[in-house]
């Protein structure tokens, strides 16, 4: 019975460390169960020998698990409480291995000198055999290795104590010396005839075994809870952060499996149980996206981190994006292991972001339009000039054809001209046309100077027929600046109409609007529209820019708004200052084409 | 061709428009000139020069207005006819008002044009003429001392000597030698060419406002 329990924990045990190579303790605990059912099973032995020889030969066998069970026993102890002084627990095993060699020297055993005969007592119902016999004297060794033992084992349970583990302290090292001391105590008086009994000391270490096998187990228990807190952890991360709708994913770069949370894997239409690769993951990234996406994941791995925005591939009628953010984790040596991170599907707000940007598209395509009306005098005059141009060309040329030997030169230099002319006239209209259109904005280099004098000449008719004059002040050596020609014509015309607007009540003082271009220096060129009318107030310089905020009855109050707009996404300022001569300035900035570019 | 042929001077800052135009000027007889900005006809302009500017009216640096403006204050002020691509009543306006002989489009029809170029030359004829005369006269009243300048204000307002007389304060026989002295210097003996002496000399401004 004691057998089965010892074995049954020693299995236990036994399994344990199988599985657990570092927990030697349990493996030692195994093998000290396994002794004391040896044990268990040689006092069996002794309890039906039949002779006196049999008892004495069964004894003496008996010793080999006593030293088995000593031995692992203090093994376990320093290992397990890390307990115990190292000297004491050599001197019991030097002492018992010294005793178990005598054991096999002497004749019968290192208990009994001389076995001279055995007797019959009733013990649980059955006949056992007592020995009778003269006490070996050898047998004072092994019995003051376990008094050691002892003394080693109560050492080791002060130490413990003191250091605040009271629990195992009582349990693993208190109920040792204790059931040693029982044991060896009970056996001791046996064995020196002081009283007869059955020798059963296994009865008591199995006490010892109890208490190691609690203390095991315990380790096992508080194990399954850590465990079992982890999960309620983790299922409590998992629901934080689905209700957050995010998705929580991490990429173990050794398998190159990914483990994903079930919302991550909704996302990316994985199945639950469904394993997820890398490349599984890339093939749900939409076509377009994908090699960004791939460069931008390979530079984090030895970076650090992953930002990021995607389309999922197609399976719908609509477009799906994704925001991912990733940590990498490096082992001691540095080395990568694994990716965290986190993805949320962001949808809506890229939709928002792109309604945004067509609708600032429309309006600024709006004031284009409401300007192209007071324009259109101007792009009048502008094809009078190549129409005219043809018609006296074509005159000139009818006069000549009727001469008697006309000269064919000049015709031919008149209809070359009048080529030239026709041709202008179309890209005027061409021109007109696309400050019509919605166009994106493009980046090429502009000549400044040409920029601001072809603007002028757009405004010229108009500014004369207000008697207005139109300076044009730009520095000889102005760089080119980068941009698209009709947004920042738009912004200039429209600059220099609110001066010129500004200018119309003002009939006695100056009447004069400035244009200025000049370098200022870091890549940037300054172009300044300055007017001679009635300036800011301080308290609306600042909201100027706002939308609707207009001076006239029939201004829509959208031309500076779009024109910060424009010089904003030209990578420029727009602001505006008053004169203290008067009047308002409104300066903005552009960049420079830089020697070497495209 | 001397430098005082009646020429065409024509200032445009759109080359192409400037040639087609001097082409056409040219092939119907005239002799033509042209300047791409204001600034260079006025340096090449001399006093001797005759003829007629026909101008852009919208041009960089100085326009046509500020053109006609600097011809009219200088010495030799040509008459100008206009060319404009983009016509505005106040503009054109302005500019009939500060002595443009015409105002035409671009565009206008090539007859009108013409019609323009030679009424323009032929009031430079006329002007140049006044000019000379009035220089002429000048020249010759100067001659007259401020008595008889004084005396020859009071003839040529119709006044007999006796008035004259009694209006200065000395005696007939004074303002007879006076207006002998006068014929002689200026050579002219009637009352009639004395009169339109003074009058191509605008000699006495305020002439006409006596008249009772």
């Amino acid at each position: 019975m004691i057998a089965a329990a010892c074995l049954t924990l020693g299995m236990m045990h036994l399994l344990v460390w199988c599985r657990q190579r570092d927990a030697v303790g349990s493996l030692l605990f195994s093998i000290s169960a396994a002794a004391v059912a040896a044990m268990a099973a040689s006092e069996l032995w002794i309890m039906l020998a039949r002779t006196a020889d049999e008892y004495g030969t069964a004894l003496r066998w008996g010793h080999v698990s006593v030293w088995v069970m000593m031995v692992f026993m203090v093994w376990f102890v320093r290992v397990y409480l890390r307990a115990g002084r190292a000297w004491l627990a050599w001197t019991v095993c030097v002492l018992r291995t010294i005793a178990l060699a005598v054991n096999f020297i002497v004749s019968p055993n290192i208990n009994y000198r001389e076995i001279t005969g055995i007797r019959h007592i009733p013990f649980l119902g059955d006949q056992i055999a007592i020995a009778e016999g003269i006490p070996n004297p050898w047998m004072l060794v092994g019995q003051v290795s376990l008094l050691l033992m002892i003394l080693f084992t109560a050492d080791a349970a002060w130490t413990v104590w003191r250091r605040g583990n009271r629990g195992p302290a009582i349990r693993v090292a208190g109920s040792m010396a204790v059931f040693l001391f029982l044991g060896a105590g009970h056996s001791a008086l046996v064995f020196w005839g002081v009283i007869q009994a059955p020798l059963t000391p296994s009865l008591f270490y199995l006490g010892t075994i109890a208490g190691m096998a609690y203390e095991l187990s315990d380790e096992v228990l508080r194990a399954a809870k850590v465990s079992r807190d982890l999960l309620e952890s983790e299922r409590r991360i998992e629901l934080a952060s689905d209700a957050a709708g995010l998705g929580l994913w991490v990429w173990d770069f050794g398998s190159n499996l990914i483990w994903a949370t079930p919302r991550c894997r909704a996302f990316f239409g994985f199945g639950p149980q469904e394993p997820i690769t890398y490349p599984d993951f890339l093939a749900r990234v939409h076509p377009d996206d994908r090699d960004t996406t791939a460069e931008a994941i390979s530079a984090s791995i030895h970076g650090g981190r992953y930002e990021g925005e995607y389309r999922l591939a197609q399976t719908s009628a609509e477009e799906r994006w994704i925001s991912a953010t990733g940590r990498v984790e490096c082992n001691d040596a540095g080395f990568p292991r694994r990716m965290h991170g986190v993805c949320r599907e962001i949808t809506d707000r890229r939709r928002s972001q792109q309604e945004a940007a067509l609708l600032r598209r429309e309006v600024a395509h709006v004031g284009r339009v409401s300007m192209m009306g007071q324009l259109a005098s101007a792009l009048a005059h502008e094809l009078n000039q190549p129409l005219g141009a043809i018609l006296r060309n074509a005159e000139a040329a009818e006069l000549f054809l009727m001469e008697p030997t006309p000269d064919l030169v000049e015709i031919r230099a008149i209809v070359a001209d009048i080529l030239k002319d026709d041709r202008r006239a179309g890209a005027v209209i061409d021109r007109m046309r696309s400050l019509m259109k919605r166009e994106e904005i493009e980046s090429r280099p502009i000549d400044t100077g040409d920029l601001l004098e072809e603007v002028a000449r757009l405004v010229r008719g108009d500014a004369m027929a207000r008697r207005i004059k139109l300076e044009l002040d730009v520095d000889a050596g102005v760089p080119q600046v980068v941009g698209d020609r009709v947004h920042i014509q738009q912004v200039l015309l429209n600059l220099i109409l609110n001066g010129m607007d500004s200018i119309n009540g003002n009939m006695d003082g100056e009447r004069k609007v400035s244009l200025r271009a000049g370098a200022q220096g870091d890549g940037v060129v300054g172009i300044t529209v300055k007017d001679s009318g009635q300036g800011i107030s301080e308290e609306k310089l600042a909201g100027v820019f706002e939308p609707f905020y207009t001076t006239k009855s029939n201004g829509m109050g959208m031309g500076l708004p779009i024109s910060r707009t424009i010089i904003e996404a030209h990578g420029g300022k727009l602001w505006a200052e008053n004169n203290p001569e008067g009047g308002a300035s409104f300066h903005f900035t552009l960049n420079a084409l830089r020697s070497g570019n495209k | 061709m001397t430098p005082n042929t009646p020429t065409v001077h024509l200032v445009d800052d759109d080359v192409s428009f400037l040639t087609a135009t001097a082409r056409l000027i040219r092939a119907s007889g005239f002799v033509v000139l042209t300047f791409t900005s204001a600034a260079d006809l006025l340096a090449v302009v001399s006093i001797g020069a005759r003829g007629c500017v026909v101008a852009d009216l919208h041009m960089p640096h100085m326009d046509g207005l500020g053109l006609q403006e600097a011809l009219a204050k200088s010495s030799n002020p040509l008459p100008v006819l206009f060319l404009s691509g983009q016509g505005d009543i106040p503009t054109s306006v302005r500019a009939m008002r500060g002595g443009a002989e015409d105002f035409l489009e671009k565009r206008a029809d090539k007859v009108e044009l013409l019609e323009a170029v030679r009424r323009c030359l032929a009031r430079d004829v006329r002007e140049h003429a006044k000019r000379e005369q009035r220089e002429t006269s000048t020249n010759l009243l100067a001659r007259l001392t401020d008595r008889e300048r004084e005396v020859l204000g009071h003839v040529v307002r119709g006044q007999l000597n006796k008035q004259i007389a009694s209006d200065l304060g000395i005696g007939e026989r004074t303002v007879k030698l006076h207006r002998t002295a006068i014929t002689t210097k200026l050579g002219v003996p009637s009352v009639a060419e004395l009169t339109r002496l003074v009058d191509l000399a605008d000699a006495f401004p305020d002439l006409t406002e006596h008249f009772p």
